[in-house]
């Protein structure tokens, strides 16, 4: 049977495009209209100004430095976070299932400290150790934590026990029933701790950067501080459709991969 | 039941040269009931001092009404409950999982859904040792190709059928090699025609001198256990073993098979006191 072109793949991507497209227009047709009279052209410039900016971002950048190498500054930061992030979060919930108390300390852990923002921590850390790059990392790396270990932690309980069972009677046992059955059993869990961890710590890492911008590792969100005392609007908007692009990519890119090759090949259910 | 049936005399001595592989020797099982609201905390005495033999290629098929038991007989056998009394194993006590008895589960999806059906069976094989690649791949071809799935083996666990799977499970049992199968009513899920086939290939496989097996099998069914064990077994509530003996019904076993009316009300008769 062959599906009507409204079911398809195409329609929904052509409804995406066409909805972004009328978006554009609405935007361009209120900028051009200067509805903010004076304030119009700060508020609302135009697309062209917009693009110009997006290309001047890089070419000019502030005071001589492109917003490449900030956005590589940041990326540079956030990766150690993630990784050491994830590592841990790994490492502590894998703790937690070989230790009872362990569990009972780790998991009131991450309870507490999920709920707590991390920007709201951050001037604790400045004071004790200074403003140093390794503060946003600290901060990346408590975004990720909380919410992947929740996961990991979820992910764990959850590993069906005829899988745990059959691992068991191959001889599996402590680490190796761990990462033999816990591990890929959670796969689902820890695919959705990834993507709430990613976004977590991608949008920590840019409010971190805009309270606390360091001079000397400067990142996007120092960038579009800098940009907005200096009024130049344009530049800040292209700075956010960089930060949204850089969020697609990873998306695209990396995680939705991810997920296919796990989860989605294995034929495992998505947890939530 | 404790007087001998026709066939019993005549099957002990025939199995009596082969070694005992499996010896439970007074067996006895309280699952906790002191969370149970109701129940009286005494704990629930599913198993009780219960012994049982069972010689190499032996092919036992375990009847009992459900709740007796025979599940948890099993898992003790297997290692995955606390229990007392002994297990042994070719003579060595066992209390916790191993290689030597494979459970296959009454669960179809007992498969790990996140390797092929090929890395499935050769999971084991590599936690045993093997580490030749060649080596793995032609033991697990072999197993695929005795359960009737050759081509398979690139095959995710999802893309099969319940019965497939059922399959997989007992080719990577039988890789393995245990010293003795544990089967938990593994048909008991499927249609009536691929049980059927599957009855009759593991009817086969069982009496294959190069698989050399020897298998415990649970099931609720007296037809299916008439037509595969060499011994059948019935369990009584509480763990009592009612009926052990050789089976009486010459292979192949038919409905149409001199004696199987008889015994299969024997059986029936058998089962219903229980
Ligand atoms: N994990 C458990 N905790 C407590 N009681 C249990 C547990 N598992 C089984 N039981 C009890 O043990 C008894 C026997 O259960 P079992 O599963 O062995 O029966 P069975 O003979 O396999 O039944 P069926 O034919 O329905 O599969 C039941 O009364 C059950 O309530
Ligand atoms: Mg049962």
């Amino acid at each position: 049977m062959k599906k009507s072109f409204r079911e398809s793949k195409s329609c929904d991507i052509l409804v995406k495009v066409l909805f972004l497209v009328l978006v554009a227009i609405i935007w361009e047709i209120t900028a051009k209209a200067h509805v903010f009279g004076e304030r119009s052209e700060i508020v609302f410039p135009t697309i062209e100004a917009i693009g110009a900016a997006f290309v001047r971002n890089f070419t000019k950048g502030y005071a001589g430095t492109g917003l490449a190498l900030y956005t590589l500054n940041s990326m540079n930061l956030l990766l150690r976070g993630l990784l050491i992030g994830i590592g841990l979060a790994f490492a502590f919930s894998g703790l937690s299932m070989i230790s009872r108390t362990f569990s009972n300390v780790y998991n009131l852990c991450v309870t507490i400290f999920d709920l707590l923002p991390g920007v709201a921590l951050l001037p604790v850390v400045i004071v004790i150790f200074g403003v140093k790059p390794g503060v946003i990392v600290f901060l990346v790396v408590h975004s990720v934590i909380w919410p992947m270990s929740r996961s990991v932690l979820d992910g764990f309980k959850a590993a069906p026990k005829i899988y745990v069972e059959a691992g068991k009677n191959l001889g599996l046992n402590g680490p190796g029933l761990l990462f033999g059955v816990y591990v890929p059993a959670a796969a689902a869990y820890i695919v959705s701790g990834l993507k709430v961890g990613w976004a977590r710590a991608w949008r920590g890492l840019i409010a971190a950067e805009m309270v606390f911008g360091i001079a000397s590792c400067p990142g996007i969100g120092l960038y579009i501080n800098q940009m907005r005392t200096n009024m130049k609007n344009a530049e800040m908007y292209a700075t956010l459709i960089v930060i949204i692009i850089i969020g697609l990519v990873v998306q695209y890119g990396i995680l939705n991969p991810i997920e296919k090759m796990t989860v989605r090949r294995w034929g495992m259910v998505s947890a939530a | 039941m404790d007087e001998a049936g026709p066939g019993t005399a005549a099957g002990d001595v025939d199995a009596a040269d082969k070694p005992v592989v499996l010896e439970v020797s007074h067996l006895t099982k309280i699952f906790d009931d002191s969370q149970i609201p109701g129940a009286d905390g005494m704990g629930n005495r599913v198993i009780v001092d219960l012994s049982l033999q069972v010689r190499k290629n032996d092919f036992l098929c375990i009847l009992g009404p459900s709740g007796c038991g025979k599940t948890t007989l099993l898992r003790c056998i297997g290692g995955f409950e606390n229990f007392e009394g002994k297990i042994r194993i070719n003579g060595i006590e066992r209390r916790t999982p191993g290689t030597d008895r494979i459970m296959v589960f009454q669960d179809y999806n007992q498969l790990f859904p996140w390797k092929t059906v090929e890395k499935n069976i050769q999971y084991g094989l590599k936690l045993k040792g093997i580490r030749d690649k060649e080596e793995l791949r032609r033991l697990s071809d072999h197993a695929l190709e005795t359960v009737g799935l050759s081509g398979y083996q690139k095959y995710y666990p999802h893309q099969l059928s319940g019965g497939m799977k059922q399959r997989v499970a007992i080719a990577k049992a039988l890789a393995l090699k245990p010293e003795i199968i544990l089967m938990d009513e593994p048909f008991a899920a499927l249609d009536a025609i691929t049980r059927n086939t599957l009855q009759q290939e593991l009817l086969r496989i069982s009496a294959d001198q190069d698989w050399d097996c020897t298998i415990i099998f649970i099931t609720h069914n007296i037809q299916e256990a008439i037509v595969l064990g060499t011994r059948i077994m019935v369990m009584e509530k509480g763990g009592t073993i009612a009926v052990n003996e050789k089976n009486p019904i010459r292979r192949p076993v038919t409905p149409a098979s001199e004696g199987y009316g008889a015994y299969w009300n024997k059986l029936h008769a058998a089962l219903y006191r229980a």
